[in-house]
């Protein structure tokens, strides 16, 4: 195995290196070589031994992390299909419908991605950076399942051009890449992004009746004045059970909260997101939610009697905040505005969902808001450090 | 005593530690000195291929300060005066004749240090070729002959992978570290000797003059790690710093009248055979110090292996250098490295298996990655001893704002690589501070 892949590189190495035709395509080599063999770079200055970590590694164990979330989602797509349908949910063909919703947009992701990455890394002479992974691996997932091709391919694009390559590419930008290409299919398509039909993949089936698909973030904005929206929710087959477990329709890849556990906690263990964001996110949205419980009352929305439990575990947040809000480009640099920073976007995030049922999916507009205002919170906290230093010139 | 722990630094979980044993390595026939590896002079040669010298002969001095002059440590006819590009006097060769014969300078009784002139002895030392052993923080080149440091730091022992062990160079050597002892006390208002806590027993014998034990990972036995928890106000950080090997060096100078050659060497390594110490002389050749394990190539580091240059097969210590540790190339691609779980693949980070792991483990030369954008993983701001943010500094350099860098603390760096050494992004930060540094540095000296 390993000699026969050795042997296909260095049989297309030719083509791709000075004066091969292909030579302006390098960095796809590159990165293709990379992937299955660890470069022979030695140091050639001092430190004489590096650290093992990679930033192939690094992103690689993000993925690994998002993988459950995409299996998952892809049953979850079936699964809801099916319901929504009126058919058995069998685990089988369950999976079978979800792959074939979400595959596609999965590949057209990285075939776009990979496109404009490339493009820039020929133009501007550098290596992919494996970032791209990562963005293209996240930005299915936050979609709705019934999200056609194109526009797939359009919010990738938008995301890589606009969020990362216009501020000169991975590590110069301070958006989310992925997260911006979500938002500007949100705000350019209003109509395919939102609404209850755009949740649940129907495969060319018909709905049987009575089926709504809206999800609990639609019903809880939408209830009515006395209404109590955890009856709404439960009656809506929506325990907080459900909702942790995150077989309900949605993103993609975004409804369960136990994944996201999963994957924090993991991501927390290997040092690779800042714990200070998400649990400075969690406790930003319980807060919030408490906050919010004392004003509720009769003649008020009913969000604000909302246990701020459900906050968690309804929608996109906990998706947001283990994958999004953690991107350590986006966020700021010093480890104690991460606190701040993942506050704000707990707190940002019910606010948004509370005060402007228009956009029911707050961490998205929390995260990228939050994003702009990072280095910001990195600058006081700087000046502060550098104060008490002792000059040194 | 005062104890100072400093919590901030990592300790490479290496392989290969020198053991304490003592060898005595056979006289060499060749010894060199190495200008291109001491950092900022500007060599003006004194000597050409041919010439017969004696051991002390001046070879050449620093066109910056005349009087600052580097003498031969060996006696014998100068066999060549190699050249690197931009005809950089890479090393001055000089084979060793059978008698070896030696200059004389001045020497000074133990009993008159007292009464001897600071200049005097300032003289004594630019005469006798070691005023360079001396370094002055922040930049770390030796200082100006004509000023007064704030206080000297001698440092006994150093952390980092693999440095001579101070219980070994010091062994039955007090009488000589008393001496030198004497001779800083008229150098400077203040004298401190740092030494690594816990050496218990070893460091017995100079115990009544250390007045820090410092604990902590490596690089807390850095002078400039330790001028950094120590200072009170920004004139401190003028401060000089000796080694203490170099101390015993400058000592036996004003002492005996003799240009000291002696070195004890640590020889360590994954790669290395026999890790030990030995007793050699300086500019000794590598060639004969350390026999290779098996592997295929070896990279052969003089100094620590996160300072040290590289060494040829057929190279030389330098003026400063009393270490060499192997290390084996990794110069080899490897399969599907990043999923591999890693039980034996050191890291900072517990992105691998080895962080359950908690032996000592061999590693090599490979890069372990290619340069990429920064990933703000800060990976470099936990290591860093003196709390530099080295992703920040470096954007600063990166925009050449020097000024910012000063703020943030550029020269408060202790040039430890530990940044270099953690990033993932392999992002050369070391050496950029270094660079940086030493072109601030020759602006102030020019200006
Ligand atoms: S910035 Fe300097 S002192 Fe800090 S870790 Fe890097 S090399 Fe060491
Ligand atoms: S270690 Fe490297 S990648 Fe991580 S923050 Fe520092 S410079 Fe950036």
């Amino acid at each position: 195995m390993k000699r026969l892949v050795q042997r296909f590189f260095d049989a297309q190495r030719p083509r791709f290196t000075e004066g091969g035709r292909l030579a302006r395509l390098y960095p796809f080599f590159d990165a293709m070589e990379t992937v299955f063999f660890a470069p022979a770079h030695t140091t050639g200055i001092g430190p004489h031994v590096r650290d093992n970590l990679d930033v192939k590694r690094f992103m690689t164990l993000v993925i690994v992390c998002l993988l459950p979330h995409l299996f998952f989602g892809m049953y979850n797509v079936g699964y809801q299909s099916l319901t929504a349908t009126g058919r058995s949910p069998d685990f089988l063909p369950a999976c079978l419908i979800g792959l074939k919703a979400v595959l596609p947009m999965v590949i057209v992701t990285y075939a776009v991605g990979f496109f404009w990455e490339i493009l820039f890394a020929a133009v501007r002479r550098h290596t992919i950076s494996e970032g791209l992974f990562v963005t293209c691996m996240l930005f299915p997932l936050t979609l709705p399942p019934t999200t056609p091709l194109w526009q797939v391919a359009m919010g990738i694009t938008f995301g890589i051009v606009i969020g990362k390559e216009v501020f000169g590419g991975t590590g110069r930008n301070f958006l989310n890449p992925a997260l911006t290409g979500r938002a500007f299919l949100f705000f350019a398509y209003p109509v395919r992004m939102s609404g209850d039909a755009v949740w649940t993949y129907m495969g060319g089936q018909a709905a049987v009746d009575g089926f709504s698909g809206a999800t609990p973030l639609a019903l809880a904005a939408a209830a009515e004045g006395q209404e109590v929206v955890h009856t709404v929710l439960n009656q809506a087959g929506y325990d907080l059970w459900t909702l942790f477990l995150g077989r309900y329709a949605g993103s993609i890849g975004a409804t369960s909260t136990l994944l996201c556990l999963v994957g924090a906690v993991a991501l927390i263990a290997m040092g690779i997101a800042s714990y200070r964001t998400i649990v400075g996110g969690v406790l930003g949205m319980l807060a919030t939610g408490a906050l919010l419980n004392l004003f509720a009352g009769p003649g008020t929305s009913p969000w604000l009697a909302l246990n701020p439990v459900y906050h968690l575990v309804m929608g996109g947040a906990a998706f947001g905040l283990a994958y999004m809000a953690t991107d350590p480009v986006s966020s700021p640099d010093m480890e104690s505005a991460r606190w701040l920073y993942g506050f704000l976007i707990g707190v940002l995030t019910v606010l948004i969902r509370v005060f402007n049922p228009a956009f029911p999916e707050g961490v998205m507009l929390a995260i990228l808001f939050m994003n702009v205002f990072a280095p910001l919170l990195d600058h006081f906290i700087i000046k502060a450090r550098l104060k008490r230093r002792m000059a040194n010139t | 005593m005062n104890t100072l722990h400093v919590s901030k630094g990592y300790d490479l979980p290496l392989t290969g530690r020198p053991g304490t044993d003592l060898d005595v390595l056979p006289r060499p026939s060749r010894v060199a000195l190495l200008p291109e590896h001491i950092p900022f002079i500007k060599p003006k040669l004194l000597v050409k291929e041919g010439d017969a010298i004696s051991c002390g002969t001046p070879l050449f001095h620093d066109k910056r300060h005349p009087r600052v002059r580097f003498l031969s440590p060996g006696g014998g006819i100068i066999d060549a005066i190699e050249f690197g590009p931009r005809r950089v006097i890479r090393r001055v060769v000089i084979r060793l004749d059978e008698t070896e014969a030696a200059e004389s300078f001045q020497r000074f009784e133990e009993g008159q240090l007292r009464q001897t002139d600071r200049s005097a002895l300032v003289e004594a030392l630019l005469d006798g070729g070691l005023w360079p052993l001396l370094h002055a923080l922040p930049f770390r080149d030796y200082p100006d002959p004509e000023t007064q440091p704030p206080a000297i730091i001698v440092s006994l022992g150093d952390d980092e992978p693999f440095q001579a062990d101070p219980a070994v160079y010091l062994a039955g050597r007090q009488d000589l570290f008393g001496y030198g002892m004497q001779v800083l006390a008229r150098l400077a208002p203040q004298v401190f000797v740092s030494a690594p806590a816990g050496a218990g027993d070893a460091l017995q014998a100079v115990s009544p003059w250390i007045t820090h034990t410092v604990s902590g990972p490596y690089p807390a036995l850095d002078p400039g790690v330790f001028l950094y928890r120590t200072r009170r106000s920004p004139a401190d950080n003028r401060t000089w710093f000796v080694r203490g090997q170099d101390l015993l060096l400058m000592a036996g100078l004003l002492r005996d009248g003799r240009y000291p050659t002696e070195r004890i060497v640590a020889i360590g390594g994954p790669a290395t055979q026999r890790r030990r110490h030995a007793i050699t002389r300086m500019g000794a050749p590598l060639k004969s110090m350390a026999e290779t394990t098996a592997e295929a190539s070896v990279r052969r580091v003089v100094g620590g292996v996160l300072r040290g240059f590289t060494g040829d097969a057929d190279g030389y210590l330098g003026f400063h250098e009393t270490a060499l540790n192997l290390l084996p190339a990794g110069d080899q691609r490897e399969f599907l490295a990043f999923v591999r779980p890693g039980t034996r693949k050191p890291s900072f980070s517990r992105t691998f298996l080895s962080a359950l792991n908690r032996h000592r483990l061999p590693m090599d030369c490979n890069l372990h990655g290619e340069l990429r954008p920064c990933v703000a993983c800060n990976a470099c701001m936990q290591v860093c001893p003196v709390e530099i943010m080295p992703q920040l500094t470096f954007k600063s350099l990166l925009a050449d704002d020097i000024e910012e860098a000063l703020a943030h603390g550029l020269l408060d760096c202790v040039e430890c690589g530990l940044c270099s050494y953690v990033c993932p992004a392999k992002i050369e930060l070391c050496d950029h501070f270094t660079r940086a540094k030493r072109r601030y540095h020759q602006e102030q000296t020019a200006a």
